[in-house]
């Protein structure tokens, strides 16, 4: 018993040796080569049950409260959601009008007819509590044609972009994450800019903002549609700060996301209508699809 | 024989996924900040208490488990979890004999080293800015310390794990 006393006090600080070059290889082989994302992803298949069981205490609880509502709060929201839908249609008739007029209009211009996107809900099952890296997970994936680089909304603006995919779920990197940046353009003024997250879930930053901007707090700022991956026009920060240092090289802008991300629970994935990839929908969603196709 | 490897496998496992579901169980903001580092201490306990079966490996894999579940860079709590299991696994016996209080001073350290040590990764090659909401979690770690302790003691000593 000794020995093996003695084996282990040995043993242990080569282990913590190997341990620590295995970590660095991948932290090397992760961050500066970018080598990880297969791997990533299979490791992430792996450890889904794991965030679909931490779900459930809290779907658990939402599916009991919704048992025990009373009738006549369930008939105050229903009459609600009614009078939504019936504001949210007349909208709609608007739209398709403004539609028809924007597709005949640039037809004049002969310049190209902007396409039609296709959508599907998802749900959240997870949220990162690591200030580092605000990331959500949805619980649509490879299975569903998700696929890396897709831009996500909210019912308010836009929310982010996956970056990650397993067969039933998918990670999607917000706007506020440090390490993410998002091209924009000014709503009246369309000034572009670009806003980097700072890893709060209510601001970002407008980098590289010269002190001469026409930019004011209050503006409303739309993605651009430049980088390639969002597509254009949708909201995404309100201006609610500059600072005209003239000591610093840039002007400070501070911008709020118009999306509440930290309390996201139902998000919308978007799909080119020409893109590779295209929404797989299961049996469950298949109303769902059909009830989003009479819609447009 | 086998068949008592097997359940004894299986407890330190099962503890270790609920420690897991823990730290991802989606809250509010104000709360999550609080989080105690579950998985850590689920692994000091092991380590403490099971010096020769649990130590450097787990805690390397495990960590490997919480940059997926978390999406950090691989690596970056791997490295963490196994330089904090190093102490443990090493001064075991004297933990052992500390009173619980002393022993929550003890993981409030470790857990802040470990966050330390994620941060100082992160600064450097991602850039974060200092948040000192992100060491908060080694008071709450100490704080439910004792009662992590008591529930696996008497779970180890339910299962017969040695």
């Amino acid at each position: 018993m000794s020995s093996t006393l003695f084996i282990q006090k040995v043993s242990l600080r080569v282990r913590l040796t190997l341990a620590l070059l295995l970590a660095f290889l991948l932290i090397f082989a992760d961050h500066r080569l970018g080598i990880m994302q297969p791997v990533r992803s299979v490791l992430n298949s792996f450890v889904s049950p794991v965030q679909y069981l931490a779900v459930m205490p809290e779907q658990a609880f939402d599916n009991f409260i919704s048992q025990v509502q009373s009738r006549r709060r369930l008939v105050r929201e229903n009459e609600q959601l009614r009078e939504d839908v019936l504001n949210l249609q007349g909208q709609m008739q608007r739209y398709q009008f403004l539609v028809r007029e924007n597709d005949r209009l640039r037809g004049l211009l002969s310049s190209e007819s902007r396409e039609e996107r296709m959508r599907m809900v998802a749900e959240v099952i997870a949220v990162d509590s690591d200030p580092f890296s605000h990331q959500v997970v949805v619980n649509k994936g490879r299975r569903n044609g998700v696929y890396i680089g897709q831009p996500v909304i909210d019912a308010e603006g836009v929310i982010g972009q996956v970056v990650d995919v397993g067969l039933i779920t998918a990670r999607v990197i917000l706007i506020s994450d440090q390490s993410h940046a998002i091209p924009l353009r000014a709503e009246f003024s369309g000034i572009r800019v670009i806003a980097q997250g700072v890893g709060n879930t209510n601001s970002v930053e407008l980098m590289h903002v010269p002190h001469s901007t026409e930019l004011n707090v209050g503006d409303l700022l739309m993605t651009s549609g430049l980088g390639g991956v969002f597509p254009e026009g949708y909201p995404v920060a309100r201006i609610s700060a500059i600072v005209r240092d003239e000591s610093l090289p840039f002007a400070q802008v501070k911008a709020v996301p118009v999306a509440n991300l930290d309390r996201i629970r139902m998000l919308l994935l978007l799909w080119d209508s020409d893109s590779e990839s295209q929404p797989i929908r299961g049996e469950e969603s298949a109303t769902e699809a059909a009830r989003e196709g009479a819609g447009l | 024989m086998i068949m008592r490897r097997i359940t004894q496998r299986s407890v330190i496992l099962i503890t270790i996924v609920l420690s897991l579901i823990l730290a991802v169980m989606p809250m509010s903001l104000a709360v999550a900040v609080w989080r105690p580092e579950w998985p850590l201490l689920v692994m000091i306990y092991w380590i403490i208490a099971l010096p020769y079966r649990v130590n450097i490996g787990y805690a390397a894999v495990v960590g490997l488990a919480v940059d997926i579940l978390l999406g950090s860079t691989l690596g970056f709590h791997a490295a963490a979890y196994a330089i904090v299991a190093y102490p443990a696994a090493n001064y075991y016996q004297r933990i052992r004999n500390f009173s619980l209080s002393q022993q929550a001073l003890l993981v409030a350290v470790l857990v802040f080293i470990a966050r330390a040590i994620v941060y100082l990764f992160e600064h450097y090659l991602n850039n974060a800015p200092l948040m000192f909401y992100y060491f908060w979690p080694a008071l709450s770690s100490a704080i439910f310390w004792p009662w992590v302790f008591l529930v696996l003691r008497k779970i180890r000593r339910r299962f017969q794990v040695r």
